[in-house]
């Protein structure tokens, strides 16, 4: 029986990865179909780049019957990293980055009690470190078109929560700005899935490239460990926007 | 471009595949809402709502995916017993004693009924796992009346009060009392108070009688009930005269009420705004999601102690809930102390009732079920299996952020009580406080 589970856990991944054999193979296919130029070895093999941008994430939480807690759909933060490729041919390139970026969310806790109103916001700021490693195809001689898809694994550095909630013996609404600190039975610091995106580069000098690019960061991962039975599970998904400078060495 | 093409086909693909990676939400029930018309429905409507909203998950021991492995069962048998072998009262009882032994939270009560079963087609189980902690063995009412009888003999003769503002009262709570005891020198005294209950503010507004019940005043009629009848100046005089060395708030016996009356009573015994502890409510489906902390700041009125004078609060195991609150208040002031033995462990704040209980569907958690039955009881007509949750909403810690619940409040100079000390005609936690205020320790 577990073996069977095992198995379908791997399912996705298996999936992602046959998929990736077919769109190597089928550019591959693609390229010397196109010509000698695109298939051509360059001669520059290897890049170092800086990335830095906005992000915005989409935490995915189901709240069911708890209605009145509300969950902004996109909450904007920063993203910036490095990125190292290799480029066995100027369609094709592999690349490995590391990149600091927020996967905020935002909830808004709104009832009426007795006759007051109450609007209680909290806003998480979660810092992320993403290792992503990815296959990179690209068209285009001036102007670069990209498209690129691949895995990525990470880990939660730190939240913060910033907001208003409801003090009891007050009855009155209480302001806190402070650490979040992580639970080691609730929280799964331990972040990976898939990414993929597109962007566009052109070359500015002859070993500077500049471009744009963005990018999906699809976690796979429930970002709370497995601690009881009926757990909801949640997610995150980060789209970020890059503006992205490289040098060939 | 052809090849851009594929590439980007594929990649596509790749990316609407990846959706299915993830687990799919559960499907939630509100169980403060249920209709249940089974043992089974009852017992899962129960299990999910202390699940997602009890606010104890990350302090108490039990295990609570093991309780419903091992009780789910025993609910499911239940149902399927024939209708000449109903369930019995006992066997239904220690099934809910059975899910719910051990949990930390010393307000939790549960109240279930079956709409089957037996005695007479309907049976019913109360567990309060918290009372079977420490408790004293004989009642409270004759606790009271013991040590009331004592502290009539200390009294300054003639200043002896007993306040009755609910002597009219709906509820037959007694009230609160008031004496004069002599200090150490000559024309000292030491200022008594003992308060039965905290629902002090609730019965002024709810009186007509009273005029002004919600004003400034009401505060000051409260705590100085045996006299309000005198006005401010004189009530507060008691306490402000400086005759008065000392004060005693007795909170033995205090079964709690509204922390309503924390701040015109017990936060006019500071020199400034206390912080009592902290607390913070669920904040979500998972056992662990909670809100942030908040801190528990009781105000002090614009009329208080114009002077820091020594405090003494006498509090033992049957203060609970409010009267724990204020304990803790008065035990973090700089010229308070408290004697006496520890509280009984039931802080944390607590919204219950209203025909919808409209509190666990503002903020999620604590009490869940059908209030009208848990104070009305059950409909024998009905054919639907009743609960009701009574369970903190609020986890509270001190200002320290230790743990209180369960744990009680503990005093700073413990003088355990004793039965039969009090009937031989002593009380030796009040001894302790009088001479703590007439030599200074």
């Amino acid at each position: 029986m577990n073996k069977i589970k095992q198995c379908l856990s791997a399912i996705p991944i298996v999936r992602a990865v046959i998929l990736c054999v077919l769109i190597a193979a089928t550019t591959t296919v693609a390229a010397q179909e196109d010509g000698d130029s695109a298939a051509a070895p360059r001669t520059r093999h290897f890049s170092v780049g800086i990335m830095a941008g906005l992000d915005r994430n989409y935490h995915i939480v189901n709240m069911s019957y708890m209605a009145d807690m509300k969950y902004d759909k996109f909450r904007t933060g920063t993203a910036f990293g490095i990125r190292l490729g290799y480029s066995p041919w100027k369609w094709l390139s592999f690349n490995l980055g590391a990149v600091l970026l927020q996967k905020n969310y935002h909830m808004d806790h709104v009832f009426q009690y007795y006759r007051l109103y109450y609007s209680l916001p909290t806003t998480t700021t979660n810092e992320y470190i993403n290792v992503p490693l990815e296959m990179k195809l690209s068209v285009g001689r001036t102007v670069k078109i990209h498209a690129f898809g691949g895995i990525y694994g990470g880990y939660w550095l730190k939240s913060h929560r910033k907001g208003v909630t409801y003090s009891f013996s007050n009855d009155r609404e209480y302001t806190f700005d402070d650490d979040v600190e992580f639970n080691d039975k609730r929280d799964n610091r331990i972040d990976k899935g898939f990414t993929w995106g597109a962007g566009l580069s052109g070359k500015i000098k002859d070993r500077v490239e500049v471009g744009a690019e963005v990018r999906w960061y699809y976690g796979v991962d429930d970002i709370q460990k497995p601690y009881m039975r009926n757990l909801n599970p949640r997610y995150n998904t980060t789209i970020t926007f890059q503006a992205v400078v490289a040098y060939w060495l | 471009m052809k090849r851009f093409t594929l590439v980007a086909g594929a990649l596509a693909i790749l990316a609407v595949s990846l959706v299915s990676c993830r687990k799919e939400p559960l499907d939630m029930v509100n169980p403060n809402s249920r209709i249940c018309k089974s043992y089974l429905q009852q017992f899962e409507t129960v299990w999910q709502g202390m699940d997602q909203g009890y606010v104890f998950w990350d302090k108490d021991t039990v295990d609570w995916d093991e309780r419903y492995e091992k009780f789910r069962p025993v609910f499911e048998a239940f149902d399927a017993r024939p209708a000449n072998n109903p369930v019995t009262q006992s066997e239904y009882w220690e099934a809910y004693t059975g899910l719910f032994e051990g949990l930390l939270d010393h307000h939790l009560t549960g109240r279930f009924y079956t709409a089957k079963g037996i005695p007479r087609g309907a049976c019913e189980a109360w567990v309060s796992p918290g009372q079977n902690d420490y408790y004293h063995p004989t009642g409270i009412s004759y606790e009271r009346s013991l040590q009331l009888d004592i502290l009539q003999k200390k009294a300054i003769p003639g200043t002896y009060l007993e306040s009755d503002p609910f002597s009219y009262a709906p509820l037959d709570f007694p009230g609160s009392y008031f004496c004069l005891i002599k200090g150490k020198n000559e024309g000292e005294l030491i200022a008594y108070f003992r308060f039965t209950n905290f629902y002090i503010m609730q019965l002024y507004a709810y009186h007509s009688a009273l005029p002004n019940s919600y004003t400034a005043q009401a505060p000051i009629k409260a705590f100085y009930g045996p006299r309000y009848n005198e006005g401010i100046t004189a009530g507060a005089g008691y306490a402000n005269n400086d005759s008065v060395v000392g004060l005693i708030i007795d909170l033995r016996g205090n079964g709690g009420g509204s922390v309503a009356d924390l701040e015109p009573i017990i936060g006019s015994l500071a020199q400034s705004d206390t912080r009592v502890g902290y607390t913070r409510v669920k904040e979500g489906f998972g056992r662990l999601d909670y809100s942030a902390w908040s801190e528990s700041i009781v105000k002090c009125p614009s009329l208080h102690l114009n002077k820091e004078k020594p405090i003494v609060v006498l509090a033992d195991v049957t203060s609970v809930s409010c009267a724990e609150l204020a304990t803790m208040l008065i035990k973090s002031l700089p010229n308070g102390v408290f004697i006496g033995e520890r509280t009984y462990g039931a802080v944390g704040g607590l919204y219950s009732g209203g025909s919808t209980n409209v509190y666990h569907d503002l903020f999620y958690g604590g009490c869940f079920g059908d209030y009208d039955y848990f104070d009305n009881g059950p409909d024998p007509y009905s054919d639907i299996f009743s609960y009701y949750v009574y369970t903190s909403t609020f986890h509270m810690v001190d200002k320290d952020f230790n743990d209180v619940e369960g744990v009680g409040v503990k005093p700073d100079i413990e003088i355990k009580y004793n039965r039969k000390r009090l009937e031989s005609g002593y009380d030796d936690q009040l001894d302790r406080a009088i001479r703590y205020i007439r030599v200074g320790h």
